[in-house]
């Protein structure tokens, strides 16, 4: 996440109820996501009701989806979602079965969804997604089945890049073999294992270099971004093989090793990182609060909730990228 | 006795109705019922930060980053015990603009995770106001600063909201999420006056601890004295031997030592000692030899400090060195 220290004073756990003498404490209706919050929201309350999907793998929650158009173009997070089977949305109070993954965008995380609907609400955005750092926003905190639960915080940090934690990587462990490279190890989560490279397949060329050593691919691998489409060449018992692998982020492919602040982050996006522009807020969240819009105090839509970092940060996609997404994404799907 | 505790009573509550003025109407609301009431809150937020997040700082020793908050022009900070941990500790300091200062930990109380520390590069620092009236309430909305994960300079020190959710006398609560790094930053009321240092957090998101700034006030001159107060379990009492002086000597047939070697950035090289000045007396005790000098010092521990009179030449000179830790 930033490049000078990776160590840090931890808190000390602080474990146990506070002694019960000489404490005051504040109701927890009172507390910033108490339900006296509910009402001062209101107008968010409503949209969230309305513009964001709850994502259902079975009877789970998994997540969030951020309706763009009122016949059934949805947003949600691509890392999330993409293996999920049987995955169900609720949008009000309708329950919507067949889910199509239209078109993903890699770089930022999202994907197209499509469900067989001509009446929803969309998004409504607000004028800019520039606020100012202090400025209340709303997201979507757990659900109960019928009723949205808005969750209250602030824009907390400048807007802006997310450097990509660990690098790009193929997924893939690589033997030298007699001047070849052979596959050795394959991450089932990474890109190559998904374009069909397997343990045992010669690695012949990568982007259109012959490889010999495993620095060759080193060399290659250094500059790329997650979510770039790399060509690959293997040859599998005599029989040369083509096919492109989507680059992912180290984390998202082989897991993440926990430090102390992940370790007080409890369940966090596993793709937090590589974006090109992001809003920071401090609202209260999970991985699977994430999906769903970003709304200012009218409910005007001011981003989507791509990531929750970690305990104090998530961050959205800023509502100018995130059309730009909607546009693109629509038109590739439609082949234009 | 009943009577004048009562007395007692009456005047706190005068003095408190004396100080309603001063409170923001919003903090007297059980909670925010409308978009404008939440509006007042985040437009008092926003006049406040500008100051605050220019005071607090990210704190850099060898063994990690955590955060603080400048309380005074010439760069006195107050941070958490577990962050200095220690006292006379050399540490960096990184302004909210990436300007990089030197600075050394003063006192702190192992007990309740309050500590100090002092910028040594002269200059003018921005700084925040303290609550020396201690007049924030349970329920009072607060927020929080501080470098995260470290100092990021694209990013700045990240602001998190919430409401003063427990108060006791040694440990505030509050709904603003803290994380590793945070530690040792400031908690604001909404009028930008500091309030509490972030101490540390329970696995629930709602469970984030401060140190009341009253605690601070508390032990605000055994602090600037740099004294070591309490025995844990914030920081950990160094142990007599621990402190390190950084010279090699030998007997003078005349009394005292005579200084052959300094130990490099060590306290005797950056308090000025040279090889050959003769060291003739340390506090009360004249030296005679080595053996007595060195069984001295045994019994001083790391940022104690030491008078320390010397002969170069003719020329008597008096110094005063804070010791460093011996490293192991």
């Amino acid at each position: 996440m930033n490049s000078i220290k990776t160590l840090m004073f931890s808190f000390l756990w602080f474990f146990g109820a506070l002694a019960s003498h000489g404490f005051e404490t504040l109701a927890t209706e009172q507390r910033l996501n108490g339900e006296l919050m509910h009402s001062a929201v209101g107008k968010a309350q409503q949209a969230l009701q309305l513009c964001s999907a709850v994502c259902y793998e079975g009877r789970n929650e998994i997540g969030y989806a951020t309706v763009v158009s009122e016949d059934g173009y949805l947003l949600g997070k691509w890392s999330e979602l993409r293996e999920r089977k049987n995955l169900m949305l609720r949008i009000g109070h309708e329950k919507y079965e067949t889910v199509q993954f239209l078109q993903q965008d890699p770089v930022w995380d999202v994907v197209l969804l499509k469900v067989d609907a001509v009446h929803l609400q969309p998004v409504v955005f607000a004028s800019t997604s520039n606020v100012g750092i202090g400025t209340w926003v709303v997201a979507n905190g757990v659900t109960t089945r019928a009723k949205r639960r808005p969750m209250v915080g602030i824009i907390s940090a400048q807007t802006r890049k997310i450097p990509l934690e660990g690098g790009a990587v193929l997924g893939v462990e690589l033997l030298e073999k007699k001047g070849a490279l052979i596959v050795g190890q394959i991450a089932e989560k990474s890109g190559a294992f998904r374009a069909g490279l397997r343990e045992g397949d010669r690695l012949v060329s990568v982007m259109g270099k012959d490889l010999k050593k495993r620095e060759d691919l080193l060399d290659l691998m250094k500059d790329r971004e997650v979510g770039e489409k790399v060509v690959i060449v293997f040859d599998r018992q005599g029989k040369t093989q083509k096919s492109e692998v989507i680059l992912q982020s180290r984390t998202e492919t082989f897991g993440l090793e926990k430090n102390r602040n992940d370790e007080m982050s409890g369940e966090f996006s596993q793709r937090r990182s590589g974006f090109p522009r992001v809003l920071q807020h401090d609202v209260y969240g999970s991985s699977r609060t994430i999906g769903g819009p970003l709304l200012d105090l009218e409910g005007k839509c001011l981003g989507m909730n791509i990531a929750r970092a970690n305990r104090a940060e998530s961050f959205a996609i800023p509502l100018e990228e995130m059309r730009g997404l909607v546009q693109k994404l629509k038109q590739q799907s439609q082949g234009l | 006795m009943n009577s004048l505790i009562s007395l007692l009573s009456l005047a706190t509550i005068v003095m408190g109705f004396a100080q309603e003025p001063h409170r923001l109407a919003f903090n007297d609301k059980k909670a925010p019922t409308d978009e404008s009431d939440l509006r007042m809150i985040s437009d008092a937020l926003k006049r406040a930060l500008p100051q605050a997040q220019k005071a607090t700082v990210c704190l850099e020793l060898q063994q990690g980053s955590g955060s603080g908050v400048i309380v005074s022009a010439d760069g006195l900070i107050l941070t958490a015990a577990h962050v200095s941990g220690g006292v006379g500790r050399n540490m960096t300091v990184i302004l909210a603009d990436g300007r990089k200062v030197s600075c050394v930990s003063l006192g702190l109380s192992s007990e309740s995770d309050c500590a100090m520390a002092q910028i040594t590069q002269k200059g003018e620092y921005p700084f925040v106001e303290i609550d020396f009236d201690d007049r924030s309430k349970l329920g009072d909305w607060v927020f929080s600063l501080g470098h995260s994960g470290g100092y990021d300079a694209a990013r700045g020190a990240g602001v998190r909201i919430g409401r003063l959710a427990k108060r006791a006398d040694t440990t505030l609560q509050s709904d603003c999420t803290l994380i590793g790094g945070d530690s040792g930053g400031p908690l604001f009321d909404m009028s930008g006056r500091l309030i509490g240092i972030h101490s540390r957090v329970g696995q629930n998101l709602q469970r984030n601890m401060h140190v009341p700034i009253s605690e601070y006030l508390r032990h605000w001159d055994e602090m600037k004295d740099s004294q070591f107060i309490g025995d844990g379990p914030f920081a950990t009492r160094p142990v007599k031997g621990s402190g390190f002086l950084g010279i090699g000597t030998e007997d003078r047939s005349e009394g005292g030592v005579k200084i052959i070697q300094i130990g490099r950035e060590s306290p005797a090289e950056s308090a000025g000692i040279r090889v050959g000045d003769v060291l003739k007396q340390i506090d009360e005790l004249v030296i005679q030899d080595k053996k007595s000098m060195q069984a001295y010092l045994k019994e001083k521990t790391a940022g104690e400090m030491i008078r320390v009179i010397l002969y170069r030449g003719a020329q008597e000179i008096s110094l005063n060195i804070r010791l460093a830790e011996q490293s192991s």
